[in-house]
């Protein structure tokens, strides 16, 4: 953990504490307190991953397993600008595709990537609910509505030279060509155990499970004592806690 | 020609609602003290029944209904307000959430003493970054008037009200969907039963309703059941408001009596087109089939939309004219939802893949002879064999398409692109 995200920690915590009071139970604040820290460092990082596990008392796995549910939660830095344009059928009907088109000649990028120099990431998204402005888009989450190519040709021009409205995303880190997680890496992108029983699966091949220590069934057989008590009380209220248990 | 009517609309675009001293100027919060006040929990109820308000956001199921499902037990129990609009072509809850956050927690404040529970919740799309900013800034104010918190009106009864905002997934807008991702996990909709009323939130009785039904107990509080149940149709009582586009001149929300002929609302929107005929309307948001011109004069409702072979659902209408391409119609559509499949119910998870990538083929014209036969064959194996209704809708709005316009789908088979 750098020293740079002990001290945005710090200095997040007594939100991060406000936010858990809101809730009769502290996991409630899972998505809260990832937003939190992705307003401040751009994309969800594995640091605030670890740290958001530590606050609500589940294992980095559980948290990676949630935040890789929610498209917002990039889980690699992207630009500057993070345009997301309406590919839904209102727009659809309303020119969206020349937009998108235009949108990938002029940054020389496809959906789901960034340019070379990390000012723009490009993505086409469904629906934003503003199909009466078709066609939309988002610029890091504020809206941009009756897209033109002469109005997006003013807005990148803006962004290029730092004067648009909307605030850039924070750069802790510089962006890679794509944020997507590695295809192939089903258990990695935190999604659900391929063999069919559908639990959260932690054994992690590249995410944060496995800095933490993948514990074993056998490990698991050779001090039950320690795990037993939780296990039982949480199996109760729901099934993915035994393998919450195994990974501690 | 038709007025809209003004009901949860009223005012918008006249003042800036956002500002808790011109709502209440305006007779804001009024209904709520009124409810604290003079009514008890079981009153709303019967008010909540006798309206005949039925569900906004898509089940259309009655409301009152809803809540009298909870068990009186004294175990905690929750109202979620559900503001995770992201049905393709429905913008109705957005609207509330920026233009009247006060009369949305009004409601939801309602709702919540309608069902004698001490915390409400209200869940809003991740997207909506503008709106949530805009109700952190109305429950700021309500509390410091107290309206939320302790002791409210001197009546001894504590209300609290949290705003939970998502983080970009379509399929929390299901309820028990979105009570997961409330609870702090994916947003995986749940085998039902048991239902929320009974085990929903931490387990504990819930309601979840949506943003435009919670919003219009403050009108039938203010103005009584009677009013809001003359309006309307015998089935489906009340008003709705209509977010109303694609190919019309004026795309917007329209607030009227249900029952209202499709026509009446679109010409609301300002008709069709220069030279442009309608062709079909999607009436009831991306999950909905079409139905076509021989329905236009019927009423907009629960009741006449189903019997047309579709439904009302979220009251998103999206228009065509005569210069569609209804295969990539089809395409974005069964597109959004393969792309938001929460992946846990395999007809669903790959029948979206596999429609998807059929239909991407026939865009592109390198379609196959079997391609219709396979995409006219997909009901019969995704619908109702998942968990919830996100599977069901994949299909519905295709095959009232393929139906009426074979002729564009058989002309993007077995040619090739012009290079």
């Amino acid at each position: 953990m750098t020293e740079d995200f002990e001290r945005l920690r710090e200095r997040l915590r007594p939100e991060c504490d406000s936010l858990i009071a809101q809730y009769p139970d502290r996991r409630s604040a899972l998505l809260p307190i990832m937003h939190l820290f992705v307003a401040e460092e751009g994309y969800a990082s594995k640091e605030a991953m670890r740290c958001c596990a530590q606050m609500l008392e589940l294992t980095p796995a559980t948290v990676e397993s949630v935040v890789s549910f929610y498209t917002l939660f990039f889980q690699k830095p992207v630009g500057k600008y993070m345009l997301q344009v309406c590919r839904n059928l209102s727009c659809t009907l309303n020119g969206a595709e020349d937009i998108m088109a235009y949108f990938r000649e002029q940054l020389g990028v496809g959906h789901f990537q960034t340019t070379a120099d990390g000012t723009f990431s490009y993505e086409e998204v469904e629906c934003l609910a503003a199909c009466d402005r078709a066609p939309c888009m988002q610029v890091n989450l504020e809206f941009v509505y009756d897209l033109t190519p002469q109005k997006i040709g003013e807005m990148l021009a803006a962004m290029r030279s730092g004067t648009y409205e909307v605030a850039a995303l924070p750069q802790r880190k510089r962006p890679e060509r794509s944020w997507a997680v590695e295809q192939g890496s089903q258990i990695a992108r935190g999604e659900r155990s391929a063999g069919g029983v559908g639990v959260e699966d932690a054994d992690d091949a590249g995410g944060i499970g496995d800095s933490s220590g993948i514990i074993m069934l056998d490990r698991i057989l050779s001090d039950p004592a320690r795990f037993a008590g939780r296990t039982r009380e949480r199996t109760v209220q729901e099934p993915a806690a035994i393998l919450e248990s195994m990974q501690e | 020609m038709l007025q809209p009517a003004r009901v949860l609309m009223q005012g918008i675009g006249e003042a800036d609602l956002r500002d808790i001293n011109v709502y209440r100027e305006r007779g804001g919060y009024r209904q709520l003290e009124r409810a604290f006040k003079e009514f008890t929990p079981a009153q709303i109820l019967d008010i909540a029944k006798a309206s005949g308000l039925r569900g906004r956001g898509g089940a259309g199921f009655p409301t009152g209904n809803k809540w009298a499902f909870l068990p009186g037990t004294d175990q905690p129990r929750y109202m979620v307000c559900n503001c995770d609009e992201a049905e393709p072509g429905t913008f109705k809850d957005r609207m509330l959430l920026e233009e009247v956050p006060h009369l949305v927690l009004e409601g939801t404040l309602i709702g919540a003493y309608g069902i004698g529970c001490h915390q409400a919740f209200i869940y809003i799309r991740g997207e909506f970054k503008r709106g949530y900013r805009i109700m952190r800034e109305a429950a700021e104010e309500a509390r410091a008037a107290g309206l939320i918190g302790r002791n409210l009106f001197g009546t001894g009864y504590d209300l609290e009200f949290t705003i939970h905002r998502g983080a970009g997934a379509y399929i929390c807008g299901e309820e028990t969907a979105l009570l997961n991702s409330l609870e702090g996990k994916r947003g995986e909709p749940r085998l039902k039963p048991p239902f929320p009323a009974t085990q929903g939130l931490y387990n504990m009785p819930t309601v979840v309703n949506n943003v435009e039904t919670l919003a219009y107990l403050v009108p039938i509080m203010e103005r009584g059941a009677q009013w809001f149940a003359s309006a309307g149709t015998e089935r489906s009582k009340g008003f709705k408001i209509v977010s109303v586009s694609g190919h019309v001149r004026r795309p917007g929300n329209y607030e009227v009596p249900m029952g209202t002929p499709v026509r009446a609302i679109i010409d609301l929107a300002g008709g069709p087109r220069e030279g442009r005929t309608i062709v079909a309307v999607q009436p009831g948001g991306g999950s909905s089939a079409c139905i076509f011109e021989e329905h236009l004069d019927w009423g907009y409702d629960y009741e006449s939309m189903q019997k047309a072979g579709s439904m009302q659902g979220s009251g998103a209408m999206v228009v065509f004219d005569d210069t569609t391409d209804f295969v990539k119609a089809a395409y974005a559509l069964v597109r959004f939802f393969s792309h938001e499949s929460c992946g846990q119910c395999t007809p669903c998870r790959e029948g979206g893949h596999w429609l998807e990538q059929t239909l991407e083929r026939l865009v592109h014209y390198r379609g196959v002879p079997s391609d219709i036969e396979i995409l006219k064959k997909a009901a019969s194996q995704l619908t109702g064999l998942n968990l919830c209704a996100l599977g069901d809708s994949i299909e519905p709005f295709l095959a009232s398409v393929i139906n009426r316009f074979p002729e564009q789908f058989e002309a993007r088979v077995l040619m090739k692109v012009a290079d």
